[in-house]
């Protein structure tokens, strides 16, 4: 090319010295990064979790005189086999932001004011006392994260429900995962999937439901790309309410209308039980039928309170409920045509194809979230397709250590690290092991996420300390809960890496260790539990977030619960907190093996991890001599649920005519106050954009990259619009990612929820479009 | 105009040294390598002079233990 | 699934699945997501290639293009290139001659070399963007320049995957460029059946100016 000629030149010069050096030297490299000066290049690496996702890939961080300099694949790990996406290649770069924060600070008079760390956790320690004096215990609260290690979850659950006696505990996790949780619970009585990711490796057909696996877990999603290609017999079936890079990965995509995958997965099971592809050997000896309340609200109110009430029917029963859900009924209201409702029956029908169905927020970010989950195991149930090798309903976690630290430890209102607070048994488990009096406990819940922070606002609390997360850009219906938190008379703490919005809110501000600057552990989506060392000191006056509860304990008088030392607390917490789960049906493995081996997963029992429960060749928990053995329910079968279709709790109509449907992209975590700090992932997408399709666009008026106002009931937003950008979303229906601080799209979502498990529809709601 | 590339050695240790020294050159790129104390040096002068007094320059450097050409080329415009 | 030579034993479930279960068993695996396809930078192009491309091509060493060649033939980073090669024009259009080397590539006894493979196979009129040469003497001298190519190995982090570093604008398909013989050496890779080249190379475009993380 007729480049400048010099410069042509000197590009030959240098290819010339490249090969050259090449040649004398193999492997030899020239990047172009930042470089370290005065460092020694060498690096040493440590095994630990990735940062992101819930998929939990192992990596190996490399340290070069005391920084993380780069990472690597962990070959050891059998989670990613030694690949991970761009945010784990680059997960080191987001320690070095250059507005970490360092030092604690104070809001004096509206102004942020530097305090050695200790003055700030003396601050605490007397605000929260003060507060429980003048207003009593239960007005006091800590809200934590699936991003919390396992020990930053046990240390703030003992502190808050075994020693100051409130339940007033909650994470992020409820806004994530609760309605998994309770889909566990209410179809088989215990949590965690049933199956591992070893399942991708034996399934036929791979089918999820509403989740943009190819982004969300893009590692696992190769490992399916990889089986596709490797074996004849695999397909993959994208089900979706708008068009992704998984629906263009997909062999098949189907659309369906926003809240009717209610109907389909019925209309599945109608289907089924036509054709008489019931598993009757499978249904006979391991399902019952049940039935729950219907029209059952979607939370919008304060003080709103549900409670189910199950009832036993007979298969006939619900033969019968299913009538409503004929594929050709179900096609009217869902958008999804009948063959292809049929195609999917016969998928899931036909015995010699084993289906995984996995799913994530596009099932549980839904109003009706703990009976969609329900639905898609009936599915499975009906044809016996569950507990084997590739069989698999799997229920993906969002967050790293939603699993291990908000499920397994219980970090949730009514959640005890075994079992719950209205249970006697499990009270005073906890009493002997946490040694507090039984009394302290209390027996009954008090608030979840949502209702916390509408307490938070009404003043019923006055205290709250936020951990690894933040909600002043997560909560739905924003503008209450942030406007809910700056009343006078509240005093919010808020531990975190660099300044967010939630800082921005903040009394107290105590930087926090990120990662790997602090031993730790996380629990993955498979059962993984996975250890890591303090691999780098955190910069200034940062400190782990279970030292600063610790700190805080020990002021408040509670010596005695925490009297670990610095240098052994991870280990003893961790010995501590297994008792809670001792017995095959959750026994985790020893601290010492977890430190050599890249994740242990859990039931670990007699040195084996359980890969499948309630199979007996894998889970020498089951005990009732038969070929599977769900005993998480008193009735040893797993139950399968009448779930009605109910609409959404705020769909479009004449004045606000769209769906609004919010959710990530690859490249950034959450609310990107980590990965917008690491220069790749920046600039990959540098911000956000309201995804419209292209008909909508045009009929608004509206090019690629012209603003758009987004109007709902509870607020409005402005942003440039992107068209047949990353996702291209259906007719009527518009797309938000909420990486972005700079435009707070959950000011316009709403603060509906599923009545049984509370979780937030980030998914749903209505808004209008208007060009700027 | 010649321009010159090498490949050059730093003496042990001198890594930094040698890199700072030769940064602060006139006409002088420098990429160093991710992997090896070695840097790869371009040189561009606008004349047979300045290139001879660049050579000279380029002889004196302590830090550097070898200097290898792997391309010239004088681009007579 | 089990393989199309035990279906006979397996007939009496096969019938009572029926059509609908026949339907599945179809052994067109590669038939092409329904999902639509401009979006994304294009981005089923690479599914699909990761898909239908053997493994042997995904793997294969390079025929020896090297990336000052490719440049060669280009007048800056990102154009047409010039067809380096004599072809027979013909105004009947005829243009998928050039996809009987171009569109999956292979060796060409002809030139003595691997045909690389087109990023872009669906624009079929060739010779609207690729000049024949003709005649290397100029008419006027010029003085055109244009910017040095992106480097190599622009990783952000020593270890990590170098972002994409050109923008995807029909070079939507990696595979095409990235692999097999027809490859340019410095940039073959024969990890590509890992599927999702997206997932860990980022696209930061080298001419596009870095930006800086600022809290508004």
């Amino acid at each position: 090319m007729k480049l400048d000629r010099r410069q042509f030149i000197k590009q030959a010069a240098i290819s010339s010295a490249f090969a050259t050096a090449g040649a004398l030297f193999p492997g030899i490299s020239f990047g172009d990064w930042s470089r370290l000066t005065q460092n020694s290049g060498i690096i040493s690496w440590q095994k630990s979790p990735c940062r992101f996702c819930g998929t939990g890939c192992g990596v190996l961080v490399g340290v070069s005189d005391g920084r993380a300099v780069a990472v690597k694949g962990d070959p050891n790990c059998s989670v990613n086999k030694g690949l991970c996406c761009m945010k784990g290649y680059h997960s080191v770069q987001a320690l070095y932001g250059k507005d970490r924060l360092t030092k604690a600070l104070v809001r004096k008079n509206g102004t942020l004011v530097e305090v050695p760390i200790q003055e700030a956790l003396d601050l605490i320690a007397q605000k929260l006392q003060e507060t429980r004096d003048k207003y009593g215990k239960d007005s006091v609260a800590m809200y934590g994260s699936g991003q919390w290690t396992i020990p930053d979850g046990y240390v703030a659950s003992k502190l808050f429900k075994g020693c100051l006696g409130t339940n007033n505990v909650e994470a992020n996790a409820r806004l994530c995962m609760a309605s998994a949780v309770t889909g566990f619970m209410t179809s088989f009585g215990i949590d965690e999937p049933m199956g591992c990711y070893e399942d991708i490796d034996h399934a036929n057909v791979f089918i999820t439901w509403g989740n943009n696996m190819a982004e969300m877990h893009p590692v696992l999603f190769s490992r399916m790309l990889a089986q596709r290609k490797n074996r004849t017999d695999v397909k993959i079936i994208d089900f979706a309410t708008r068009n992704t890079r998984t629906s263009q990965a997909a062999d098949k995509s189907i659309i369906f209308k926003p809240q009717t995958d209610l109907a389909v997965a019925n209309a599945i099971c109608y289907e089924i039980i036509k054709n008489d592809w019931v598993n009757w050997n499978f249904v006979n000896d391991h399902v019952s039928f049940h039935k729950g309340k219907t029209n059952i609200g979607y939370g919008t109110e304060d003080h709103f309170a549900f409670t189910d009430k199950a009832e036993s029917i007979s298969f006939e029963d619900f033969e019968i409920f299913l009538e409503d859900y004929t594929p050709e009924k179900v096609e009217k209201i869902s958008g999804v045509a009948a063959k292809d409702i049929k195609y999917l029956a016969s998928v899931y029908g036909d015995p010699t194809v084993k289906v995984t169905s996995f799913w994530c927020m596009g099932m549980n970010q839904h109003t009706r979230g703990t009976w969609i989950n329900n639905l898609v195991y009936n599915i499975h149930l009906l044809v016996g397709k569950i507990s084997t090798p590739g069989n698999s309903p799997f229920s993906l976690t969002g967050q790293p250590s939603a699993c291990g630290t908000v499920r397994e430890v219980g970090t949730l209102t009514h959640a005890l690290p075994h079992g719950v607070v209205m249970n006697e048994h499990d009270r005073e488990m906890a009493a002997k092991i946490w040694e507090v009096p039984v009394e302290n406990i209390d027996p009954k819940p008090t608030y979840h996420t949502v209702e916390m922070f509408r307490a938070l606002d009404r003043g019923d609390i006055r205290f709250m300390w936020i951990q690894v997360t933040n909600p002043m850009v997560t909560m739905p219906n924003l503008r209450r809960y942030r406007d809910g938190a700056l009343k006078e008379d509240r005093f919010v703490v808020v531990s975190d890496v660099y300044p967010t919005p939630t800082t921005d809110i903040a009394d107290v501000i105590l930087p926090a260790a990120m990662w790997i600057e602090q031993e730790g552990l996380y629990g993955n989506s498979e059962r993984r539990t996975q250890h890591f060392d303090q691999i780098v000191d955190p910069p200034g006056e940062a400190m782990s977030d279970t030292w600063q509860i610790i700190e805080v304990a020990r002021r408040l008088g509670f010596e005695k619960q925490f009297p670990w030392a610095e240098s052994e607390y991870i280990e003893k917490i961790w010995e501590e907190y297994r008792l809670f789960h001792a017995g095959p049906k959750h026994e985790m493995a020893p601290y010492t093996l977890l430190t050599q081996r890249s994740g242990v997963q859990w039931p670990f029992v007699n040195g084996k991890e359980t890969r499948w429960r309630f199979n007996p060749k894998h889970d020498p928990a089951c005990t009732n001599g038969k070929d599977f053995d769900f005993y998480g329910k008193k009735d040893n079968r797993a139950w399968i649920w009448a779930r009605p279709y109910e609409p959404a709790a705020e769909s479009p109509d004449a004045e606000y005519n769209f769906w609004l449907n919010t959710g990530r992209v690859l490249e950034h975590w959450h609310t990107g106050s980590m990965t917008r700090r690491v220069p790749v992932l920046h600039n990959a997408v540098p911000s956000a954009y309201v995804e419209i399709h292209p008909e909508d666009a045009a009929e608004l008026g509206v090019v690629n990259g012209e603003k758009v106002k987004i109007i709902s009931r509870r607020g409005e937003i402005t942003m440039p619009a992107q068209i047949n950008g990353r996702g291209v979303p259906v007719r009527g229906m518009v797309f938000v990612p909420f990486f972005d601080e700079s435009y707070l799209i959950n000011e316009v979502t709403l603060d509906a929820f599923c009545p049984i498990s509370k979780q937030p529809d980030y998914k749903k709601c209505a808004v209008r479009l208007e060009k700027v | 105009m010649p321009i010159f590339s090498y490949l050059a050695l730093p003496r042990e240790g001198a890594r930094e040294t040698l890199r700072a020294e030769l940064s602060s050159l006139e006409y002088c790129q420098i990429i160093p390598a991710d992997n090896k104390d070695l840097f790869v040096l371009v040189t561009d002068t606008p004349d047979e002079d300045i290139e001879r007094a660049l050579q000279k320059k380029l002889k004196n450097i302590d830090s550097l233990q070898s200097l290898s050409l792997t391309f010239g080329c004088d681009d007579q415009d | 699934m089990k393989s199309q030579h035990s279906k006979g034993r397996r007939a009496i479930p096969v019938a009572v699945l029926g059509i609908v279960g026949l339907f599945f068993l179809s052994h067109n695996g590669f038939a092409e997501s329904n999902a639509p396809k401009n979006f994304d930078n294009q981005g089923g192009k690479i599914f699909e290639a990761q898909r239908v491309t053997p493994q042997l091509n995904l793997q294969a060493d390079s025929g020896g293009r090297t990336l000052a060649s490719f440049y060669g033939l280009r007048q800056y980073p990102g154009s047409p290139p010039r067809i380096p090669h004599e072809v027979d024009l013909s105004f009947s259009g005829n243009e998928t001659d050039c996809l009987s080397c171009h569109g999956k590539g292979g060796y060409s006894a002809q030139f003595g070399a691997y045909a690389p493979v087109t990023p872009h196979p669906e624009n079929v009129l060739c010779y609207q963007c690729h000049a024949t040469i003709k005649s290397e003497t100029l008419f006027v001298e010029t003085e055109w320049k244009s910017i040095t190519p992106p480097r190599l190995g622009q990783s952000f982090l020593s270890s990590s995957p170098p972002p994409v570093p050109h923008s995807l604008q029909m070079r939507e398909n990696c595979i095409a460029c990235h692999t097999g013989p027809g490859a340019v050496a410095e940039i073959r890779i024969s990890h590509a059946a890992r599927g999702d080249c997206r997932q860990c190379h980022a696209t930061v475009v080298q001419s596009a100016p870095l930006i800086e993380f600022e809290r508004n």
